[in-house]
């Protein structure tokens, strides 16, 4: 089962599709939780991810908005996304009945 | 400290941090930082924390605590006892005083003193070899460990008769093995085996002449451990 942190980084970058990367799968988490990501927790997260098969990286091309350095992209794969669809469901299973449920 | 010389400083210290990230880690990284436009302390921030938490990452595993705690700290004790013996004896094996004594004591002599310092180096190269494969990246925290006893003995022992250099004999031969290890170096599983076996027989002759501390008898792991990895990895390459 993921971490809720693996969760929101795994449903970035299906959403990111392409475009999926460091900065652009940091913002989206922070713009949609409200919450700090550090690069810290979001590579050391991608790399156990990888790990487990769930996400697929490789370096991209070197732009010169990044000082002419590579992106590390991110994709995610299918065993990713039965992962992420497994904790998506629980949540909602367990969530049924909740108070906060529907307000 | 005017602001110029701290954002040159900040920049230094970006720089070198950044060297504890592998190098295509480290680009993604700074490309990153830049592309955000993060400040030069926050990108200092934000590297420490990353290099931390790989290095923290590191410690989930048993290796580098049995390569630190297990060899490197315990191994460096034993050695650096067995390097002072090597070299007392052969003091007084030459004539010369040491503690007082001059002449050989118990069995000494030149064929049992060239069986300790082969057994040294053995077991010095075999544990720095061990310590270097078995946990490459921390081996900087192993190295600390096996120096600091090394270090404080070195303070406190004050012999008009022996050098205190004389207490780091083993550190050639085990920054050698280290060596050996980091550079990846291809190990021959006969050749590995062979000195564990030749080891092995030289210490069952020490421990018959009342010349080895039944600890030192841990000392042969690291190198019946290469010896049993080197032949797996043989099995292996031909299967």
């Amino acid at each position: 089962m993921l971490g809720e942190f693996e969760y929101l980084l795994i449903t970035a970058a299906a959403g990111l599709g392409d475009n999926a990367y460091g900065v652009s799968i940091r913002e989206e988490i922070e713009s949609t939780t409200g919450r700090q990501c550090s690069l810290g927790a979001l590579y050391t997260t991608i790399d156990r991810l990888e790990k487990k098969g769930l996400l697929k990286t490789w370096m991209g091309e070197a732009t010169p908005e990044r000082g002419g350095r590579a992106k590390r992209m991110v994709r995610v794969t299918p065993k990713g996304v039965h992962a992420a669809k497994t904790f998506y469901d629980a949540v909602m299973r367990i969530s049924r009945g909740a108070a906060w449920v529907g307000s | 400290m005017p602001e110029g010389m701290q954002t040159l400083l900040a920049k230094w210290l970006l720089r070198t941090a950044a060297q504890l990230l592998e190098r295509q880690e480290r680009d993604a990284v700074l490309g990153d930082l830049t592309e955000t436009g993060a400040g030069t302390w926050r990108s200092l921030c934000e590297v420490l924390g990353l290099a931390t938490r790989r290095e923290l990452a590191l410690w989930c595993d048993w290796r580098p605590w049995l390569a630190a705690f297990g060899v490197a700290l315990p191994g460096s004790l034993l050695l650096m006892g067995t390097s002072l013996s090597v070299s007392c004896t052969y003091q007084r094996l030459t004539g010369a005083a040491v503690f007082g004594v001059c002449a050989p004591t118990g069995r000494e002599g030149f064929l049992l003193l060239g069986c300790q310092a082969l057994l040294l180096l053995i077991w010095a190269w075999s544990s720095g070899l061990f310590v270097g494969v078995v946990s490459r990246r921390t081996l900087w925290v192993s190295a600390a460990l096996c120096l600091s006893p090394c270090l404080y003995c070195l303070s406190r022992f004050h012999h008009s008769s022996v050098s205190a250099l004389c207490l780091f004999l083993f550190l050639p031969p085990a920054i050698l093995g280290a060596r050996h290890a980091l550079r990846k170096a291809r190990m021959r599983p006969r050749a590995v085996l062979a000195l564990a076996m030749g080891a092995t027989a030289l210490m069952i002759f020490a421990w018959g002449n009342s010349a080895l501390w039944y600890l030192h008898w841990t000392l042969i792991l690291p190198a019946w451990f290469m010896a049993t990895l080197g032949r797996r990895a043989g099995r292996d390459a031909a299967a």
